[in-house]
């Protein structure tokens, strides 16, 4: 199959115009409304680097994630890997997908099996995508895969609930890299962890990075550990994106109203990197009714009658991409 | 240890330092056995059933070597006779013997083997194809579960014994239709039970990450969500029992169940009602053996729902 | 003197011969019209602390304090009945999750009516008049219709705003807010600290701000106590705390900040994890963590002292450039 050799000139992933809808309601004698949780998103992600998506809850960013590795299929738009669209995979492709694509969560109690040994967790993957290896073969792996990550070896017959937050995001790290993924989808993969530990976490995930040449999708609320580990920034709104563009780039100059309120809103702990202004009034309209025109203008400053009525498209400006109409004046 | 600034700054040092301290910290919790152990100890009344329970289930394995005549065989010298401790009583026959001079501490005992068979019988059978209704009706929803779901409320819309007196009556009485009928009468309550935990289990994500791992449905089933439904089933499955020996009781005592000369509980309380008043022991054994063997059951399936479920922990 | 006055509470779980230590000698004050944060890990007991004010620690748990006066009155030596009615109506709380915290089978205007009538009394149309008062008060665009709404049919802003409501409905003079953003987003968080810090001005109210994230706290309080394990670990002025931490926990935590960093550079960590039940050291609590740690740091617990008008734990306190002092090499 094609789409596991890469291409001179090609993205490792591309999103086409992801889209996913999901009907909601329904019921005795209620009609039943789309949501749009994703509607419409694009983006490329070479390999080795790393693509922050940024929003607040409601705002598509997990959504998205579930469509990158194939929980749910979009609802139109193309995901594809090395420039090959994967749609309807045939099992062998499917193996060869999950060997290229795989996700880490946020909350490291909920994404282990409390049931099942480390090993056997981390063994699932191999056992069902790497039909050639042996048990013993099998076991080896696991056993570097863990220490790739920091684990001990005598941790293979522990159970997830002897570990602690970080122990077990490690433990999640080590399954999403034991099939030697090009790409890891990271939704949240430290925000619920302190702060000394999150550092730890965010260290071994740019260590492996570097030495496994691993992609990072990063779905992440927190401005300030995206700023420090992406290399390209997408900001989305009610299932759109807002603004994309390198993270230096965006994060000293945000040119997107819902960027700049975003930075604006992050507290920050040196007095002199506060910027003193109106917080964001209002709160994220609904998705099954989402506003007319720009779906933030009811919350912008800027909004003139223009935005409640054409909603932007997605067009470059310096060197980036932004969806305001009237960013040439703001900017 | 040194009383100069420790150079800790490489990430190297760090994570020697950090390992070693969190294998100190990851060896103090017990193992879920220890600590089921431990909640279930605290329960007096659980601890009282395990052992009824444990000394019923000795007696049924062992009936043949316990028992100290055979329970079918009549002695025509002894007929009703009281219980050795009563007037004309004899030590042969400890609890007396019945209205055809059987002994009754042998036919309690095998009684007891019958009781527990019945039990563990009905129960399996049920749990077996309740669990995977309830997990196929939780895992794939849609027209599965309605299906599924739907039956098994027109089930629980019967009254349990009339449900079950129907179908024997359709299978014809015997010990075994008896079972298969209590069995199909319970069926319904782990049916709910495992679909509700699974359901929950469902949006766990473990389950998704397995699902991104490459698990296919079966796997998910079985080897990742069951594991973690079996607490409320294994209490479910134990009060089940209980009721099983009293539901093979009832039809015992209707006579759709086991048939004379079996040494059933129900049977033998049914066939000897009419010495109430004449010889009590005939009728009162029986009764206190169901009653204590019930009562067992349900005390350890208390303490097990108690050491199982987390949110009744302290 | 200050409105509230803790000195040396200390809350213990498990049994008398082996007690955890949740909250440990942790003294502080807090004096009308001030926001003190309270910040630290989990497991730091910056929340149990708090629960201890409140009263809500329950058996097995004990409280016991060397005092614990609000106002001049000793909250441990009164009846619980009275303690009660500070509790409540002088001392108000809110929580993390507001979700939870709102009864789900009644109206938002059911309970703050509730809350109003056991600690105010008046009649129904005063008390009706007064929620929509505190609705107005608490930012709640059109309160009128958001009265009769269910809490299921709030988002998670309107029902913390809902929650700060009740507990500002009889006008408390402290206010303990445990986490009270965590469960939001920063736009929402944003507005709902810029809430808590204009009640508090408009009222004089005394602010307790719980929370974990360092950025938040230095922003919103005046002053500030970083708790580790269930000790205060350093104290002070929020100006300049986190500029010149004096604590070397203090420090480390801010190194392990991703703000902190240069570019792609690693994040300074702390090895190790916050101690659990079992496995207290010795000495200070932070020594098989901490860079500096001598031996006597691993065999001796260092006392809460003044250090340049900080309190600090530690035997030797930071300089201005980071660096340990008093330490003979």
């Amino acid at each position: 199959m094609s789409f596991l050799e890469s291409k001179p000139g090609v993205a490792l992933m591309e999103g086409d115009n992801l889209a996913r809808h999901y009907s909601v309601g329904g019921g005795l004698g209620k009609q039943t409304a789309t949501v749009k949780a994703l509607d419409g998103v694009s983006f490329s992600l070479e390999a080795r680097k790393t693509l922050a998506v940024v929003g607040e809850s409601g705002c598509g960013k997990s959504t998205l994630g579930r469509q990158l590795t194939l929980i749910e299929k979009p609802s139109s738009g193309a995901l594809k890997i090395n420039g090959a669209a994967v749609g309807n995979l045939s099992e062998k492709d499917a193996k060869l997908f999950r060997r290229t694509v795989q996700m880490i969560f946020q909350n490291p109690y909920g994404s282990l099996n409390p049931r099942k040994k480390v090993g056997q967790i981390l063994e699932e993957p191999v056992l069902l995508n790497m039909d050639r290896l042996g048990r013993k073969e099998r076991q080896e792996r696991v056993r570097d895969t863990m220490a790739k990550v920091g684990l001990r070896p005598e941790f293979y017959g522990r159970y997830p609930h002897m570990f602690s937050g970080g122990q077990r995001q490690r433990i999640a790290i080590a399954r999403a890299l034991i099939l030697e993924p090009k790409v890891i989808v990271a939704d949240e993969p430290v925000s619920a962890l302190d702060v000394s530990v999150q550092a730890q976490v965010l260290n071994l995930m740019m260590d492996l990075q570097d030495e496994m040449n691993v992609a990072y999708v990063f779905i992440s609320h927190d401005l300030s550990v995206v700023r420090h580990i992406a290399d390209d920034v997408m900001v989305m709104y009610l299932g759109r994106v807002a603004e994309k563009g390198p993270t230096e780039d965006l994060f000293n100059r945000p040119l997107h109203p819902y960027t700049r309120a975003l930075l604006a809103s992050a507290p920050k702990i040196d007095p002199t990197q506060r910027v003193k202004s109106e917080p964001l009034t209002g709160e994220l309209p609904s998705p099954i009714n989402p506003p007319s025109g720009c779906a933030f203008h009811k919350r912008c400053p800027f909004a003139t009658e223009h935005c409640a009525q054409v909603r932007p498209e997605l067009r470059v400006f310096d060197g980036r991409e932004v969806a305001c109409h009237r960013v040439e004046e703001i900017s | 240890m040194n009383t100069s600034p420790n150079p800790a700054t490489s990430t190297d040092q760090d994570d020697a330092a950090l390992q070693e301290l969190e294998a100190s910290i990851v060896a103090k919790p017990p193992s879920p056995l220890a600590e089921f152990w431990h909640y279930f100890r605290q329960n007096r009344g659980a601890l009282a059933g395990l052992i009824i329970v444990a000394i019923v289930v000795f007696l049924a394995v062992f009936a043949q070597v316990v028992a100290p005549h055979d329970p079918i065989i009549q002695d025509r010298s002894a007929i009703q006779m009281p219980p050795a401790w009563q007037e004309g009583g004899k030590m042969e026959y400890l609890l007396g013997t019945d209205a055809v001079g059987r002994d009754m501490v042998s036919r309690l005992i095998y009684g007891a083997q019958l009781s527990v068979f019945i039990g563990l019988f009905v129960v399996i059978i049920s749990v077996v194809f309740g669990v995977t209704l309830g997990l196929s009706a939780g895992y794939f929803r849609g027209w599965v579960e309605i299906g599924i779901m739907r039956v098994m409320d027109i089930m629980l819309s019967i009254p349990s014994l009339v449900l079950a007196l129907a179908i024997v009556t359709i299978l014809g009485p015997s010990l075994i239709n008896a079972m298969l009928a209590i069995a199909i009468v319970q069926l319904p309550h782990y049916v709910r039970l495992t679909r509700a935990s699974v359901i929950s289990e469902l949006n766990k994500e473990y389950v998704t990450a397995s699902q991104i791992a490459g698990a296919g449905a079966l796997r998910q089933m079985f080897v990742n969500i069951l594991p973690n439904c079996a607490a409320p089933l294994i209490v479910q499955g134990t009060l089940g029992i209980s009721n099983a020996i009293l539901d093979a009781a009832a039809l015992g005592f209707l006579g759709l169940g086991a048939q004379a000369p079996t040494p059933e509980w129900g049977s033998m309380l049914a066939n000897a009602r009419e010495f109430v008043g004449s010889a009590w022991w005939i009728v009162t054994f029986p009764g206190l053996c169901i009653l204590i063997t019930v009562l067992a059951f349900n005390l350890m399936g208390d303490g097990l729902r108690d050491a199982l479920d987390p949110k009744m922990k302290r | 003197m200050a409105l509230l006055e803790v000195k040396n509470l200390t809350v213990e779980f498990g049994s008398e011969n082996n007690p955890f230590r949740a909250v440990d000698s942790v003294s502080y004050s807090v004096d009308r019209g001030e926001v003190l944060g309270i910040v630290g890990e989990s497991g730091s007991g910056k929340s149990v602390s708090s629960l201890a004010l409140m009263g809500l620690i329950d058996y097995p748990g004990r409280v016991t304090a060397d005092s614990l006066t609000f106002d001049g009155q000793d909250l441990l030596r009164m009846p619980a009945r009275q303690r009660r009615k500070i509790t409540g109506k002088d001392i108000a709380m809110i929580f993390q999750d507001p979700m939870s915290a709102l009864n789900p089978c009644y109206t938002v205007e059911a309970q703050i009516m509730e809350a109003l009538k056991v600690h105010e009394g008046g009649n129904k149309r005063q008390r009706r008049e007064r929620t929509l008062d505190l609705l107005n008060q608490v930012g709640i665009p059109d309160p009128k219709s958001r009265m009769t709404a269910y809490p299921h049919q709030l988002s998670g802003g309107m029902s913390q705003r809902i929650v700060i409501a009740m507990a500002i409905a009889c006008n408390p003079r402290l206010l303990v807010a445990d986490e009270p953003t965590t469960a939001l987003d920063v736009t929402i968080q944003a507005q709902i600290i810029d809430l808590l810090l204009k009640l508090q001005a408009d009222s004089d109210m005394a602010l307790i701000l719980i929370t974990h994230d360092l950025a938040l706290v230095s922003e919103a309080a005046d002053r500030i106590q970083v708790m580790y394990a269930g000790q205060l670990f350093e104290s002070g002025p929020a100006d300049g705390l986190f500029a010149a931490p004096r604590h070397p926990y203090t420090q480390a935590l801010l190194e392990a900040l991703p703000e902190r960093s240069e570019g792609h550079d690693r994040l300074r960590t702390i090895p190790g994890v916050v101690p659990g039940a079992h496995d207290r050291p010795d000495g200070c609590l932070l020594a098989p963590r901490c860079r500096y740690a001598t031996d006597k740091c691993v065999a001796q617990q260092p006392l809460v002292e003044d250090y340049y008008g900080r309190d600090v734990r530690c035997f030797y306190p930071l300089d201005d450039n980071g660096q340990p002092t008093g330490r003979t090499a």
